[in-house]
């Protein structure tokens, strides 16, 4: 596997045929050990769960289930004790005989659900995994993130995760999110392992993800493992549930902003299950009830279903589709949103080899249509998926992922659409692009001693930017140039045009990218662990606003915008302690970016053919220390989570000549925090009463302020200072959360609950953005401040039957 | 797309608790710069013979003090192609006065401005506009369907490349509106631009009114200027969220003698339309 590194770029072919014969040889070991396997669900519903823990009791061999709760555990033949835990869930434990290799599938069951014949000795809360090289990893259960306080009563998945270190956004009222200082478009956010673009509803208020309907939700900061590739920053897998298969059951919930309602039930007997959840924002409703000409809101649905054929297979169809809509007066219209579905079949070829195939579609895409102009303006992306993984239990102390997967590109940057004969507007349509990205990994977790774990693999990513379209040529090659003379970047001026044929391919670009981690138990404790892993990212969003917009476009490395590529560097301290009623997690990273974007003064994007013009390539580069302590057991939970980091950019001249953008000099990129606190709270009174808190003090985020003004045009012109050379006055709030389940539906099959949320209680005024300008009617100079949020209160009521 | 911008703020005003206030704001100073406001503007069927350009100082930003102008300088237009030169006369109040000058659509000219010992040139060239062919009011278009908007019918040049200033003053306002195109999109076709004021309590503003008085001045500018006055407009008024990054604006006067101390402002040659409109009752 380590002489991979050095044949460079293999053919598929090739390493196909290497992977078949390291299946056979271990196919070949493994001699007087049994495996056992199975998959592990929950008792209520059925749904498989992700990231159990098997361990056979007394011993140092055990596993974790994998995304569809599958495991597989090889140990000497003998009698064991085979312990599962989960967290949120009560611990099983039952005699084995392995003396043969069994299929062995677990059911366990809530905390608070009732008790069954399995022997329950303790709850297994939300703890530091120690021995497990994975590093830089987030998961979030569900429960934890329904009870912590939202604002306007809509629960959100990514705004919990930023409350964790390392993860912030750009303010209120933006989209996204930011790991470890890296930009937006540098995640990757998977729904059932289809590429969501656009993580937001209205402009970034709320998530397009319908907590009702997910299950697992899983960030890696850095370490990201070789399956997955295609962006420097990090990869967040949200997994949908897969509906419930024991019976009917509805989830919905009436909120201030929306509602959702979810219904789940067994399909083909026992043999498959369904979801279906929607959920829509009614502020459009109280607007047009309020005589208001504009509108705003939002729906989405997710949809999922599976069958199983046998015992050794499975199908999966899973869909989501959600959209947002808004309107002002008659003059304006626009909508916009994520697609995406998921035919996924599930194999396992023997007790040690198990394979997933997916066949992957996803979509993102915009329309607005002005109505007084008479033109419609249509944008998007479409990708088609296609990637088969296998994860290979050898032995009790060596296991291998592998796979492959492409994916191909259909970007349809802009087009415009006179909307009537009259229309001042002339027809336009920028050039669609097309490519193709693939990749092939291999990863092996290898337990070298009882404590010293290692985790090393490769991933090779190739992209090929498609022809069908021209690409412009430019005087010397350069697309942007330095003007001396005024000291300013300018679009290069063009000489001709290259015209490629659809069987052509533009540019081919391949990567290797190493991962490795290793965990080293230093006593039952604690242990410390390294990584290093190198990405590859070969689609960039566009945008040089302040904050992402939904109508920011993506775009495919070419002849003119190279991949990024990123390195980083981490080290974590895990320990769990006071007999694991806490735990501790400190890591530290740096990483860097090349070939990131960056901006020319004065770039244009909007309907731009050859955004070449408008861009020079730079460089990223961030660092920091991360703390997390937390109190996973009793009434009383919750964590104090603390970032110090910093993150840069730099962009020279190159090609383009002159110094570069800012001068060329490192500035604070937009994402930069300095600190970063947040401390999260829950505290369960009794059944019926609980409570939740949330404290975030965060240094502001860099801006540029004007530092001169002087007259022209009758008008006092703001000159401004350096890129993000000054700061936003800090951010910061606290909101609570009280949750209610009234007695009386305790012990009934309908179950309902309140949830009353203050957010921001102390009405602290975070700038969103401040803004510089005259005042109209005195003319003198001001600052003006937007805060969205002030003190937000809401009621939502859930239920469940 | 600046209408885009607007829209997203204006829903987020509509849909949420968002508060908008002006705060208190510490700022970096910058250094001082000379200011050229050298807008050589000729007025379609006028000799356009007089002429002035304006010289100041920049200031730090929340600075209220009278602006600083710039006297002693000397000013000069000369055309490219003749040599003939235009001496630029000091008023002693920051105002350089020439009623000789000669302008010659598409003639490039230079500027040349002595200061402090430092040279600074510029170079530019003479554009002219198409004309306006109507003036209308309305009420039902624009951002606000209640209000009144102004709007003004012209008709694009048949080759592409034709970019626009519009400069738009309300008897009574004290600050004029500017606003920026480009025929990108609209090459060729008969163009109906309208301008709204949008009500702003705070500061004393009222939308158009039947009575109002509006100076509406349409320039043609080069495409340089356009890039350099679409970045000045875009951040008048400051930059929100949905907005790029702001930036010093650089002009096209070059400081010979130091380069690093350039100055602001820009040396232009337009042809502009100009034109009244009152508001009348519907």
């Amino acid at each position: 596997m380590n002489r991979r590194s050095q044949l460079g770029p293999v053919t598929k072919s090739t390493v196909w045929l290497l992977w078949f014969f390291l299946l056979g040889c271990a196919l070949a070991m493994g001699q007087n050990s049994y495996t056992v396997s199975g998959t592990i669900t929950d008792k209520s519903n059925g749904e498989t769960l992700f990231g159990a823990s098997v361990l056979l009791a007394g011993t140092s061999i055990g596993g974790i289930t994998n995304e569809y709760g599958f495991y597989s555990i090889t140990a000497p033949a003998g009698e064991y004790t085979l312990r599962i835990t989960y967290m949120g869930y009560n611990e099983v434990q039952m005699k084995i005989n392995l003396v043969q290799d069994l299929k062995n599938d677990v059911e366990v069951s809530e905390f608070s659900t009732e008790l069954d014949e399995v022997v329950v000795t303790a709850d297994e809360p939300e703890r530091a995994l120690l021995g497990k090289p994975e590093m830089s990893v987030v998961k979030m259960n569900m429960g934890t993130v329904k009870q912590m306080p939202v604002v306007l009563g809509e629960v959100d998945v990514l705004k919990s995760l930023q409350m964790l270190p390392g993860v912030t956004n750009n303010g209120e009222g933006t989209g996204g999110f930011h790991v470890r200082g890296g930009a937006q478009d540098q995640n990757l956010v998977l729904l059932d392992e289809a590429i969501i673009y656009n993580t937001s509803h209205m402009f970034g208020f709320f998530s397009v993800f319908n907590a009702d309907a997910i299950k697992d939700v899983k960030l890696y900061k850095g370490g990201i493992p070789a399956r997955f590739g295609g962006r420097v920053s990090s990869v967040l897998d949200i997994r949908q549930k897969d509906g419930n298969n024991k019976n009917f059951a509805l989830t919905g919930g009436i909120g201030l902003i929306s509602s959702r309602l979810t219904a789940e039930g067994p399909l083909f007997g026992d043999k498959g299950s369904f979801l279906v959840a929607g959920r829509r924002s009614y502020v459009d409703l109280l607007l047009k009830a309020a005589g208001e000409d504009n509108s705003v809101s939002f729906y989405d649905l997710n949809l999922k279903t599976n069958y199983a054929i046998n015992a050794n297979n499975r199908l999966f169809l899973s869909g989501y589709f959600g959209r947002d809509a808004f309107k002002l007066g008659n003059s304006f219209d626009s909508s916009y949103g994520n697609a995406s579905g998921n035919l996924r079949w599930n194999h396992i070829f023997n007790d040690r080899l198990f394979s997933n195939l997916s066949a992957i579609w996803s979509r993102y895409d915009y329309d607005l249509e002005f109505a007084q102009d008479e033109f419609e303006w249509v944008s998007s992306i479409t990708n088609y998926n296609l990637k088969y993984d296998f994860k290979y239990y050898l032995s009790d102390a060596f296991s291998l992922d592998f796979g492959a997967n492409g994916i191909y590109y259909d970007f349809d940057p802009g087009e415009v659409n006179p909307t009537a004969d009259t229309s001042p507007v002339n027809p336009l349509k920028l050039d669609q692009k097309r490519a193709l990205e693939s990749g092939i990994y291999i990863n092996a977790e290898h337990k070298l001693t009882p404590s010293l774990t290692l985790q090393y693999g490769m991933r090779y990513s190739a992209f090929s930017r498609l022809g069908g379209q021209p690409i412009s040529e430019y005087a010397n090659d350069q697309p942007v140039v330095y003007n001396s003379l005024l000291g300013i970047y300018e679009r290069g001026e063009v000489i001709g045009e290259k015209e490629y044929a659809k069987n052509e391919t533009i540019e081919t670009f391949g990567n290797l990218e190493p991962r490795v981690s290793l965990a080293y138990l230093l006593n039952e404790d604690s242990s410390i662990k390294a990584g290093y892993s190198r990405t590859a990212q070969y689609i960039h969003l566009l945008s040089n606003t302040s904050s992402v917009t939904p109508l920011d476009v993506w775009t495919p490395s070419g002849p003119f915008i190279k991949p990024q590529l990123s390195n980083q560097y981490a080290v974590g301290y895990f320990r769990n302690f006071l007999d694991k009623a806490y735990s501790l997690e400190v890591e530290t990273y740096y990483k860097t970016v090349d070939n990131r974007i960056d901006y020319i003064d004065g770039s244009d994007l909007i309907g731009q053919n050859t955004i070449e013009t408008e861009i020079l390539n730079g460089e990223m580069r961030a660092y920091g220390l991360e703390l997390l302590l937390r109190k996973n057991e009793g009434d009383f939970t919750g964590w104090i989570a603390y970032t110090l980091s910093k993150s840069e950019q730099r962009t020279l001249g190159g090609n383009a000549g002159g110094p570069g953008i800012n001068d060329g000099d490192w500035y604070n990129s937009a994402f930069d925090r300095t600190h970063d606190v947040s401390v999260s709270g829950a505290y369960q009174l009794n059944d019926q009463w609980s409570f939740g808190t949330n404290l975030v003090f965060q240094t502001g985020r860099p801006v540029t302020y004007p530092n001169g003004q002087y007259v022209y045009e009758g008008l006092s012109i703001a000159s401004y200072a350096p890129r993000n050379s000054d700061r936003l006055p800090a951010y910061h709030r606290m909101d609570v959360s009280v949750n209610y389940k009234p007695r009386k539906y305790q012990n009934k099959r309908f179950k309902g609950e309140w949830v009353l949320s203050i957010y921001n209680l102390y009405n602290r005024k975070n700038a969103a953005s401040i803004s510089f300008g005259q005042n109209l009617e005195t003319g003198a100079n001001q600052a003006t401040r937007t805060a969205i949020f002030g003190i937000v209160p809401s009621l939502t009521y859930n239920f469940k039957f | 797309m600046k209408t885009f911008k607007k829209i997203i703020l204006a829903i987020i005003v509509i849909a949420f608790t968002s508060c908008v206030d002006v705060v208190d704001v510490e700022v970096q100073d910058g250094p001082t710069r000379l200011v050229v406001e050298a807008s050589l503007n000729w007025e379609k069927e006028t000799a356009g013979n007089e002429q002035t350009i304006r010289l100041s100082e920049s200031s730090p930003f929340f600075s209220t003090d009278t602006v600083t102008e710039v006297t002693g300088a000397s000013v000069v237009v000369t055309n490219d192609t003749s040599g003939d030169e235009f001496v630029f006369a000091d008023q002693g109040n920051g105002e350089y006065l020439s009623t000789t000058f000669e302008p010659v659509l598409g003639q490039s000219y230079s500027l040349r401005i002595e200061h402090n010992g430092e040279v600074y040139t510029a170079s530019e060239t003479m554009t002219p506009v198409t004309d306006i062919t109507d003036i209308f009011q309305k009420r039902e278009e624009g951002f606000n369907d209640e209000e009144l908007e102004v709007h003004i019918v012209f008709t694009d040049p048949e080759e592409e490349g034709n970019n626009y200033l519009f400069k738009f003053q309300r008897e009574g306002d004290l600050l004029p509106g500017l606003e920026v195109g480009e025929d990108r999109f609209l090459n060729g076709n008969e163009i109906d631009w309208w301008y709204e004021i949008e009500e702003d309590e705070d500061e004393n503003i009222e939308p158009f009114q039947p009575g109002d008085i509006l100076q509406i001045e349409m320039y043609g500018i080069s495409r340089p200027y356009y890039d350099y006055i679409k970045i000045l407009v875009e951040q008048l008024g400051g930059t929100s969220l949905f907005d790029s990054t702001p930036v010093a604006v650089k002009g096209n006067c070059i400081n010979e003698t130091n380069p690093e101390n350039y100055a602001f402002g820009y040396f232009r040659l337009t042809q502009v339309v100009k034109a009244s409109y009152t508001f009348v009752e519907e």
